[in-house]
């Protein structure tokens, strides 16, 4: 009982170094990236990916219990309001940048952003 | 084992406090409102994280509803911060559209003057004339 418990530890430990990895690469793809379309993809990817696997890695280290059901609900909120998120923020930059053409094409007219 | 388990989320705090003060020095150099907006929503997200271990760590499950709140209230500041900025945005290029349309119409009413200028006297010398003509026929 009590190695299977550390076995339990140990993959939750490793799940959660793997995440805390993902926010490392969020943060260097935040530094590395001039234009903010590009920034947003590695935010994105720490946003969902990074927490997602430190939350699953404290799942399994806590057990079955109610706090196991309460991070999921963590998860759970953020699959929906962080592309939202990222939606509203790489709206806000094509509606605001006057050179976005510098760094992208642009196949619409700017006007139906600005709503 | 639970003692390793305490240090190594010890150090994976340290590490993630680290990775947030990052995140901040970012938020204050970004060049434009993206950028921080992007920054503040990706230190809402190392926060909550690092409560999320504090609570397995201090064995205190009703820190995760704080973790729940903390990721609603994140969310909504991002949303509000896009939404007024782009209402401050809006705001501007209105101000400068305005801008330009009153000194397009100060330019055209300066045209249309001296053009009814040029009209009026030409109006002006036809009037002096039927007016000599009747002067003239009245002399009659």
């Amino acid at each position: 009982m009590e190695m299977w418990t550390n076995i339990r530890i140990g993959l939750g430990l490793l799940v959660l170094i793997i995440g805390i990895l993902f926010f490392l690469l969020e943060i260097i793809g935040i530094i590395k990236y001039k234009f903010l379309l590009n920034r947003m993809h590695a935010a994105g990817m720490g946003d969902t990916m990074g927490i997602c696997l430190s939350l699953f890695g404290l799942m399994i280290i806590n057990g079955l219990d109610f706090t196991t059901a309460k991070l999921f609900m963590v998860i759970l909120f953020l699959w929906f309001a962080s592309p939202t998120a990222s939606h509203l923020i790489s709206r806000l930059e094509a509606a605001t940048d006057e050179e976005l053409g510098r760094h992208v094409r642009i196949d619409i007219e700017k006007e139906e952003l600005e709503k | 084992m639970m003692q390793v388990m305490d240090s190594i989320l010890t150090v994976i705090l340290i590490i993630l406090a680290l990775l947030t003060l990052v995140c901040m020095i970012k938020a204050v150099i970004g060049p434009r409102v993206g950028d921080r907006i992007v920054c503040v929503n990706m230190m809402g997200t190392m926060v909550m994280t690092i409560i999320a271990i504090l609570a397995i760590k201090m064995k205190e499950g009703y820190l995760v509803d704080i973790c729940i709140i903390y990721a609603m209230i994140s969310f909504l500041a991002v949303v509000v911060l896009c939404k007024v900025y782009m209402g401050v945005y809006a705001a501007r290029r209105e101000r400068i559209r305005s801008k330009q349309r009153k000194e397009d119409v100060e330019a055209s009413a300066n045209e249309s003057a001296e053009s009814t200028m040029s009209v009026d006297g030409k109006q002006g010398d036809e009037s002096k004339n039927g007016t000599m003509e009747c002067s003239e026929k009245e002399a009659k």
